[in-house]
């Protein structure tokens, strides 16, 4: 089982403390949502996972290594964090080509994803030509090709219609009932809270709670709580 | 490594800008080619064939532009991301974009000097002489043509990876060529001759406008100097940052 562990994670980019001492699980199984304001660190703290930024302190681990030591990682964890990391003159076909030939992936799985995230009608088609919800979907699909143990997706639902949405969330549920690791961050407190079996909220930088959501939201709501632990003094209950 | 040379490849072959550069590198050189034959000159004077050859020289330019997608190019698009993503190893990531696109710019190199050969061939015919194929000189013009050509897209990758906004890289190299090397060159007297630009003018066996000039064999090892420079902090740079 991969599971996703943040210990002690400090960053700084100069003087700024964009993360600091966060530590918190994403076992396997399970859904974790990861929430928080504008600014909290979520974006950098995947980023550090994923080994694109380097900790200034602390780790993030991935089924106990980190990432750039595994062998094979898009086989290991799938991520998507920019929709529009795209290149607008590749068809979709070609940008999920070049994904299984870097992941070492048969081309195969490429028609099996497209089919997955229903692009094959304009997987002929160059990017610049795709709707948001499209770019989503292609990205998607980009995470899939690997079969990874772990999904790290960041905002996943912009630009989905409520079909899409809810597609995503059946998606995601059967992942994870097939043992595989999923983070999740999204500002759709609504779907996070229809979605998700964990959460943890970080706020300028800190952890202001990891746990069950059903534990959280149990007296009131996952709004009500995000709102009270982000908003007024630091040092408030968490 | 043999799979990241081919997902660099594969990059460059679905995306339309290495033929849009070959098509530009095209028109420029059959347009020089008209310009030095429009004017009439002694087709058996030996500086005529290669006046014409010489602008296979210019497409150094558009090989530079080239190398500068390389990693400049997926920052631009963000694709940046995908790719350490599947390479966390960013060192080697940069080391086979510079083989790819230094044979690249081999490649576009070879394909100028093809069509300038052809044309000025031609364009010889059309005059009532005859190209001398057996002229060393214009080997040496054509071979060191394509050389400094690949040495530019390599030197570009080094560029992109360091600068890494695409347009403001593109912009750097231009004005690099045209104010530095262009004017300051003048000012610089013989010490001008050790510029990439100068430099790769002796490689290609063409005119100077430096005082004192290099010779090929000098001129391929500066070059060299040059592309090892900047590949080493394409290196350096690319593991060093984050990717934010």
């Amino acid at each position: 089982m991969t599971a996703v562990a943040i210990r002690d994670l400090t960053k700084y980019f100069g003087k700024v403390p964009a993360v600091q001492a966060l530590t918190f699980d994403a076992p396997a199984g399970q859904i974790t949502g990861f929430i928080g304001p504008n600014g909290a660190g979520k974006t950098t703290t995947l980023r550090i996972a994923l080994g694109l930024v380097r900790p200034t302190a602390g780790e993030a681990l991935i089924g106990g290594q980190p990432y750039a030591t595994l062998t094979h990682p898009r086989r290991v964890v799938g991520a998507v964090l920019d929709a529009p990391a795209l290149h607008p003159a590749r068809t979709g076909r070609d940008h999920l080509r070049v994904l299984a030939a870097s992941a070492g992936v048969p081309e195969r799985r490429v028609d099996e994803m497209l089919g997955v995230v229903q692009l094959e009608g304009a997987a002929g088609r160059r990017v610049r030509g795709y709707s948001m919800g499209m770019r989503q979907r292609l990205g998607l699909a980009g995470a899939l090709l690997g079969d990874p143990a772990v999904l790290i997706l960041d905002e996943p639902a912009n630009g989905l219609d409520p079909a899409g949405i809810a597609w995503l969330r059946g998606r995601l549920r059967q992942f994870a009932a097939e043992g595989r690791t999923i983070v999740v961050s999204s500002h759709l407190l609504s779907e996070v809270a229809q979605t998700v079996d964990r959460v943890v909220i970080v706020n300028e930088g800190r952890l202001r709670y990891a746990g069950p959501l059903a534990e959280l939201a149990a007296e009131s709501s996952l709004e009500a709580e995000f709102l009270r632990l982000t908003t007024g003094a630091l040092d408030g209950a968490g | 490594m043999p799979t990241l040379l081919g997902v660099e490849l594969l990059k460059l072959r679905t995306v339309r800008t290495a033929w849009w550069l070959l098509a530009a590198a095209v028109v420029v050189v059959v347009a020089g080619i008209a310009g030095v034959m429009g004017q009439n000159p002694d087709l058996n004077a030996a500086s005529t064939p290669i006046d014409a050859l010489g602008h296979v020289g210019v497409v150094s330019l558009f090989a530079l532009v080239l190398g500068i997608t390389a990693v400049a190019g997926e920052y631009r698009h963000r694709t940046i991301t995908d790719t350490y993503l599947s390479e966390p190893h960013r060192g080697r990531v940069v080391v086979a974009k510079l083989i790819v696109y230094t044979v690249a710019g081999f490649v576009l190199g070879l394909a100028a000097s093809a069509v300038a050969l052809l044309g000025t061939a031609v364009w010889f015919a059309s005059k009532g002489g005859s190209l001398n194929l057996a002229d060393p000189q214009l080997w040496r013009t054509v071979v060191g043509c394509v050389c400094w050509n690949a040495a530019f897209a390599a030197i570009g990758v080094g560029l992109g990876a360091l600068i890494r906004h695409l347009a403001p890289a593109i912009t750097v190299a231009l004005a690099w060529l045209a104010l530095i090397e262009g004017v300051v060159s003048q000012l610089l007297g013989g010490a001008a001759r050790w510029l990439p630009f100068q430099s790769g003018s002796a490689l290609g066996n063409l005119p100077t406008t430096s005082s004192g000039r290099l010779t090929q064999g000098q001129a391929g090892l500066v070059l060299a100097i040059y592309v090892a420079g900047f590949a080493a902090v394409a290196v350096w740079t690319s593991v060093k940052r984050d990717v934010t």
